[in-house]
């Protein structure tokens, strides 16, 4: 059975949902679950009073979040294990530092999606974020390891300081990506201008981004076949780091559905 | 001779004597089915015999694009050895000499989830001079190992497990071309999943024995008793009365019963394809730990 907590009312204040991931709440019943305290504002409000909770914490450690959450901050982030499905908008920090498990969004989500959290330098280092609206500024900041797949536009300075990992935009990512990026790659469905510290390689098709686009297709994510076999541009930087990073941008627009 | 008949073909009642091996699975993808086809019969070349090659491989089946995690088309590819180890050196030296060097290709481990593994691209990667890259997709590590057409995509390990080799039918019939046909017929039927029929076109001419009668050194050497044009010459001749030309068929294979059905359509296909005897080679059932006695396979699959 899954754990459910659909939105009754949209809270006052801003709400650090970083608790709710599945792991802490595994093996909890309903109302075990609506006793936890969740800080909004300078208020520490029951989950229950904020949520109808239904189901329970089980060993397929599924929990489902609905309604309208941009006021919720930091949901799934930490987590190392399990599946959250949110059905709605949420705020930022979604997936912050995550290390492990799958987060999929069916909606938009605002800043620092999987990225790291103010004064840490690593943000998720493992797990799958999927996304099928658009994302806020600097998703994947400080993303060591792990996947960010968008079916959407990223903000400005997706990949920010990034570490390794994949942050895909299939509607395209905003402008200074890639900032500081060591090994990480980032891929853009539609055409951007890259930072000067990007350089062109070539046009091919990348294998593993293949892979990549598959494995969001197999988690939600509506994904065309002409990028997961067409060709990508890509262009080596950050040149101010490792140089050993990576932008891939989608270049095979007859191929497009 | 004891046995039994299918039709006009004498069955002989003997035994297929075969032994554990060690073996993995590799999934081939290329931009063609034709180039992962290519990959697939250079990996698999000169692996016929793990006493003269090291290894025994062949293709099991070919992949529809849906079925590989590239979704590309590919081909399934078994080797086996004795040893974990064997599979080790063996799966590198092949995939690297033989897939990373083909067009297009990609290598996948086609046993996910065995307890047992083998390093693959872990090792290959350093083949990448330093600018090779991981990627971790659904759980699983894979290299990224820059060549001259784009990038070789290896997966970081791949899958051992236990199997078994050494099932063989040996088919024989008054002409040649009848039992090459026969052999060939029967060999078509017994590939499939789980299944390697290592020697060319999965059929063997130059059976051997253990051993030599002129030479201590000899590892192996060609079995006197079923070849035709020494039947007047020694005594010990197993060629029956009435056949000029015998073909061998030796099976590898996932499981014990993946050999076992494999054999009883192989003996099926060649009982109605024109050949006039089939037997099976043993050792007396003092080496083997699997024995397939031909009286078991009578049922049609």
């Amino acid at each position: 059975m899954t754990l459910t907590l659909t939105l009754r009312t949209e809270p006052p204040a801003r709400v650090l949902a970083a608790p709710l991931i599945p792991e802490r709440l595994r093996a909890l019943n309903a109302s075990a679950v609506g006793a936890l305290e969740l800080r909004c504002g300078g208020e520490t409000p029951a989950v229950g009073d904020l949520f109808e909770v239904s189901g329970a914490g089980t060993e397929q450690e599924v929990l489902v979040l609905s309604g309208d959450l941009r006021r919720f901050d930091g949901i799934g982030a930490h987590m190392s294990s399990g599946e959250i499905v949110v059905r709605g908008d949420v705020g930022a920090w979604a997936g912050a530092e995550m290390a492990g498990g799958v987060l999929r969004i069916f909606g938009n989500a605002g800043a620092r999606l999987g990225a790291a959290y103010p004064g840490t330098r690593v943000g998720m280092t493992g797990g799958e974020i999927v996304l099928t609206g658009d994302a806020g500024e600097e998703a994947g900041a400080g993303m060591r390891r792990g996947l960010v797949a968008v079916a959407g536009r990223t903000g400005n300075g997706a990949g920010l300081r990034m570490l390794a990992g994949t942050v895909i935009a299939l509607g395209g990512i905003g402008d200074e990506a890639g900032l500081g990026n060591k090994r990480g790659s980032l891929a853009s469905g539609r055409p951007v201008e890259p930072l000067p510290s990007y350089a062109f390689a070539t046009r091919y098709q990348p294998p593993a981004l293949g892979m990549q686009l598959l494995r969001a297709r197999e988690l939600g994510l509506s994904v065309p076949d002409a990028l997961v076999g067409g060709r990508w541009a890509r262009w080596s930087g950050d040149r101010t780091e490792l140089s050993r990073g990576e932008i891939l941008i989608f270049d095979d627009e007859g191929s497009r559905e | 001779m004891s046995g039994y008949e299918l039709g006009q073909t004498a069955i002989e009642d003997t035994f297929a004597e075969a032994f554990p091996m060690r073996y993995t699975r590799v999934l081939i993808t290329a931009a063609t089915e034709a180039w992962a086809l290519e990959a697939a019969r250079s990996m698999t070349g000169f692996a016929t015999s793990v006493i003269g090659c090291k290894c025994e491989a062949a293709i099991e089946r070919g992949l529809a694009a849906a079925e590989t995690p590239d979704g590309r088309p590919g081909i399934a590819v078994l080797l086996f050895a004795m040893d974990r180890e064997g599979v080790g050196k063996r799966i590198v030296e092949r995939v690297g000499q033989s897939v990373m060097t083909c067009p297009t290709t990609a290598c996948f481990d086609g046993l996910p989830g065995a307890q047992k593994t083998v390093a693959l691209g872990q090792t290959l990667r350093y083949f990448g001079d330093g600018f090779q890259a991981s990627k971790v997709i659904a759980g699983r590590r894979y290299w990224r190992i820059p060549v001259m057409e784009g990038e070789f995509l290896v997966s970081e390990s791949v899958g051992v497990d236990t199997g078994v080799a050494g099932g063989n039918l040996v088919i024989g019939a008054a002409e040649e071309d009848v039992a090459l046909a026969a052999a060939q017929a029967a060999a078509d039927a017994m590939r499939g999943e789980g299944i390697a029929l290592p020697f060319p076109g999965g059929i063997v001419r130059s059976g051997s024995k253990v051993g030599a009668l002129t030479s201590k050194s000899m590892p192996a050497s060609t079995n006197h008793q079923l070849a035709p044009t020494l039947r007047a010459q020694v005594d010990d001749t197993l060629v029956p009365d009435g056949v000029g030309a015998v073909f061998e068929i030796v099976i590898d294979g996932v499981s014990e019963d993946a050999v076992r059905e494999s054999m009883r359509r192989g003996l099926h296909t060649a009982a109605g394809a024109g050949a006039t005897h089939v037997t099976a080679a043993n050792f007396g059932g003092k080496l083997g730990q699997f024995h397939f006695p031909l009286s078991e396979l009578r049922d049609p699959p």
